[in-house]
């Protein structure tokens, strides 16, 4: 073959600059390990202006001690960076571009920055790339947003630079892989230096540098919900989605979201669920963090499997004392593993259910709200039918016909339920018909309205008016009568048809408490099998730890 | 429901006192449809409740009559204003009059209601002495604290006279609320946020340690229920004389001495050969009272 002469290059440019970079820092370092007052000095040597930089952190664990750091570099080094990274938590990801060092960012989620984050785009000093999913972001570590430089926390690391990353493994495996196989320089936080780890989670030669942080890594424990404060209506949503829903479709394999109406449900599965002898039958297989909540179920045997984004702060122990429920390896600790999680979630569950705080009238859902630029972290992926699975299952091929009746070619569909009460905090509508989305856009100059969940993916919408089987309607105006049925006294609820939602109620699109066999009278937090978090110590036979915070013993 | 079982902590004031006598016994004086609402909130422009956030009633409990009065915690705390105090004095008037079983307190309160405070201050002054009549009149009168409020301030004193105390974990019991001392001592003094500490000094397991509590039952309406028919069969009233009255002092005089310098109710516990003590906040009601009898029993010995 001929080929034409191409000019001769070098194809080693990123080998070479790691080589710079990592000769620039070694003064600094003692081998891989970096004492922590010289950490600063070791990101100004390594960071070079235009860098794509991850912080790791999720809305779990944090790579503080780092971003602290960070913020301390000198603007006139360290500037012109490019951050690409699962989130902005903490103040310091938004201190370090109001100093100007960052130019551009690429991330998921900045729930607690969100307010300050869209005031420094109204002002132009920032430019936001896109908002992604997690996997999103992550699939583009691999392709155009690979980070030249990683900071990551670990638990532990020993003295050739393994890291330990244990229950809280999270992202840092896919951060690590794009980083380190690209000339990356990785940069890991540990709360310790051991001689001997429990396991090697990420090998040392993946790893640059480690530096032992003063202080652990921050947790939050963003999955605890205290059963204190489940409402009645959250008692009787839970009700309805197990027995209009769950037990509907024989739902085994899911996703929940992390609010109080999806951790009644949790709480009703050995009571209200096992009443209707559905054990075995319904929520066997979870992708889901070991949420406290989940506890009571778990011990019923209600649950045979569950794998975790990340772990919880409290629920190490119980975990631990579970190996047939959850993902432990050979030391007898969980690994989490975010994309592989958000893998299962999207591909291997049935169904998602999660909660919103608003709804329009073709079944978009968002939590978006003026003046906070948030993101939505994994929250699409689950709850979004995915196109390209292709096995089977019962609850997925009887949506797939419900939602596709009439059409040639047969195929399944993924459950995706919205469940809110119609009114929610301050007596705001969760009905509207128009998102507030459309304002953000508009002020924040973003291409789409951000939507957490779109219409055309809901298949469920649960409230205590009852659940709406969206995936039965037909035209669109039969799916906007659905959704009026369900939203009760709000504008939009006021606003239906009422002979259109009786023909869809006798049709069964719509279907009411009664309609179910379900008394709203009934549901009360009685039903809950723990109604406090010292119920669910009480049931975890005393392995789960909760923070102080939310203890009263 | 198999699992079904009542909490008294989130009971409501009616849905309590209903579970606690016999089914379908219970008639109310003074029901909310007569809407005798607090003057001073009205004029404050505050919320009122029909019933001024109080329920009282006749019923029988084990088929034996009984009067009782139970405050909703849901209302303004429970607090003490002058139509709630009125409805409590006139049940305990009725009680001197017509001697029944036994009076119950469901007490759930922060004490004196300050939009109405002279007026509440009154209240619990005359509360006060409608016990001590109805005691000196042969009628025991229990106090059932087990609601988020507790008793403090002036429900405090009340439920201290009373022949029996039967406490829940979750219910409190003290003089000044964590959050009053907070505020005129400082938070140096007492933190009201750490809940832990809050309940270890004020719950109902130092409160049965301390014998301020005569019974610790779970947080169950049917408990409650069990153990003030288990105070009505015994009778058991505490006398008043000049021997009783001594012997309460020095119980005081001994536990001044015992723990002067004691922050926590797990230095209490310690000092009193509990063994454990950090543990003891996670035993249920049955286990606790079992290792406090033990230790009972040693000291006997």
């Amino acid at each position: 073959m001929n080929f034409p002469a191409f000019p001769a290059q070098a194809w080693d440019g990123r080998l070479r600059n790691r080589a710079q970079r990592i000769q620039r820092a070694a003064p600094l370092a003692s081998g891989r390990q970096v004492a922590p007052e010289r950490i600063v000095a070791l990101l100004e040597a390594v960071l070079e202006p235009g860098d794509r930089l991850c912080i790791e952190g999720n809305n779990q664990k944090q790579a503080d001690f780092l971003a602290r750091a960070l913020v301390q570099t000198d603007p006139a080094r360290v500037r012109d960076l490019h951050l690409v990274q699962s989130v902005l938590a903490l103040p310091e990801h938004v201190d370090v571009i109001e100093r100007g060092q960052v130019s551009r960012i690429d991330f998921s989620f900045s729930g607690p920055q969100a307010g300050r984050l869209a005031r420094l785009v109204e002002n132009g000093k920032i430019t936001i790339g896109a908002i992604h999913t997690y996997l999103e972001l992550f699939a583009r570590y691999f392709v155009d947003l690979t980070p030249q430089v990683a900071l990551v926390a670990a638990q532990a690391a020993d003295r050739e630079g393994n890291l330990y990353t244990g229950a809280n493994t999270e992202d840092t495996p896919a951060i690590v892989e794009a980083t380190a196989f690209k000339g990356g320089i990785v940069i890991a936080q540990v709360n310790e230096i051991v001689d001997r780890l429990p396991r090697v989670d990420i090998p040392a030669d993946w790893v640059d540098f480690t530096v032992a942080a003063p202080t652990p890594h921050y947790i939050e424990p963003l999955f605890t919900r205290d059963p204190a404060l489940i409402s009645e209506t959250q008692v009787l949503t839970a009700m309805i989605a197990i027995k209009g829903l769950y037990a509907e479709y024989g739902i085994r394999r899911l996703n929940h979201g992390i609010g109080f109406d999806t951790a009644a449900i949790e709480l009703l599965l050995p009571t209200y669920a096992a009443d209707l002898g559905l054990k075995g039958k319904i929520c066997t297989h979870w992708a889901l963090n070991p949420h406290p909540t989940l506890i009571p179920a778990i011990e019923a045997g209600f649950v045979q499997s569950v794998h975790s984004f990340g772990s919880e702060v409290g629920m190490e122990r119980y975990v631990s004392a579970r190996p047939d429920v959850f993902f432990i390896g050979a030391d007898g600790n969980m690994r989490s593993n975010r994309a592989f999680c958000q893998a299962a979630g999207h591909y291997a569950c049935d169904l998602f259910i999660g909660s919103t705080l608003q709804i329009d009238l073709d079944g978009n859902s968002s939590t978006a709200t003026r003046g906070r630029i948030a993101g939505f972290g994994g929250a699409p992926n689950m709850g979004a039918d995915a196109r390209g699975r292709r096995h089977a299952s019962p609850a997925w091929l009887r949506a797939g016909r419900e939602a596709r009746a009439g059409k040639a070619m047969p195929r399944g569909q993924k459950l995706v339920a919205q469940i809110v009460e119609t009114f929610r905090e301050h007596m705001e509508p969760a009905f509207v018909e128009r998102l507030d989305a459309w304002d953000l856009a508009e002020s924040a100059g973003m291409d789409l309205p951000p939507v957490m969940i779109y219409g055309d993916d809901l298949t469920h919408i649960i409230t205590e008016e009852g659940i709406a089987h969206l995936l039965l309607c037909r035209t669109a105006d039969e799916r906007e009568q659905a959704i009026r049925g369900v939203a009760g006294y709000t504008p939009v609820g006021m606003g239906r048809d009422r002979r259109a939602v009786e023909n869809l109620r006798d049709r069964g699109i719509i279907r009411r408490p009664e309609d179910l066999g379900i008394d709203p009278r009934l549901a009360t937090r009685d039903l809950l099998a723990a109604r406090n978090i010292k119920e669910l110590v009480h049931c975890s036979g005393g392995l789960y730890d909760p923070p102080k915070k939310f203890r009263n013993w | 429901m198999s699992t079904r079982r009542m909490s008294y902590f989130e009971a409501a004031a009616r849905a309590r006192a209903a579970g606690l006598v016999d089914a379908g016994s219970l008639v109310e004086f003074c029901p909310p449809e007569r809407r005798r609402t607090s003057p001073h909130l009205a004029r404050l422009d505050a919320p009122v409740a029909f019933d001024d956030g109080l329920l009282a009633a006749r019923a029988t409990l084990g088929g034996h009559p009984v009067l009782l009065a139970a405050q909703e915690g849901k209302f303004n705390g429970g607090a003490v204003g002058e139509v709630h105090g009125a409805k409590i004095c006139g049940l305990l008037r009725r009680a001197w009059a017509e001697r029944p079983a036994a009076v119950l307190l469901l007490v759930d309160s922060g004490g004196v209601r300050l939009h109405e405070a002279n007026a509440g201050l009154i209240a619990i002054s005359e509360i006060m002495r409608g016990v001590l009549a109805v005691q000196a009149a042969g009628v025991p009168v229990l106090a059932l604290v087990g609601g988020s409020c507790g008793a403090f301030g002036g429900m405090g004193i009340v439920t201290r006279l009373c022949d029996a105390v039967i406490m829940s974990e979750e219910g409190r019991l003290g003089l000044s609320g964590p959050e009053v001392i907070e505020t005129v001592k400082g938070v140096g003094e007492f933190d009201a946020r750490d809940r832990s500490l809050v309940w270890r000094v004020t719950g109902g397991k130092l409160r049965r340690a301390l014998g301020e509590a005569t019974a610790l039952v779970e947080d169950d309406v049917a408990a409650f229920r069990a153990a003030a028919l288990d105070c009505l069969q015994q009778a058991r009233r505490a006398s008043a004389d000049l021997a009783a009255l001594q012997a309460a002092q020095a119980a005081l005089e001994a536990r001044h001495a015992n723990y002067p310098a004691a922050r926590d109710g797990l230095e209490i516990w310690r000092a009193m050969g509990l063994a454990d003590a950090e543990r003891l906040p996670m035993l249920d009601a049955q286990e606790f009272n079992r290792r406090l009898a033990a230790l009972d029993t040693e000291r006997v010995q």
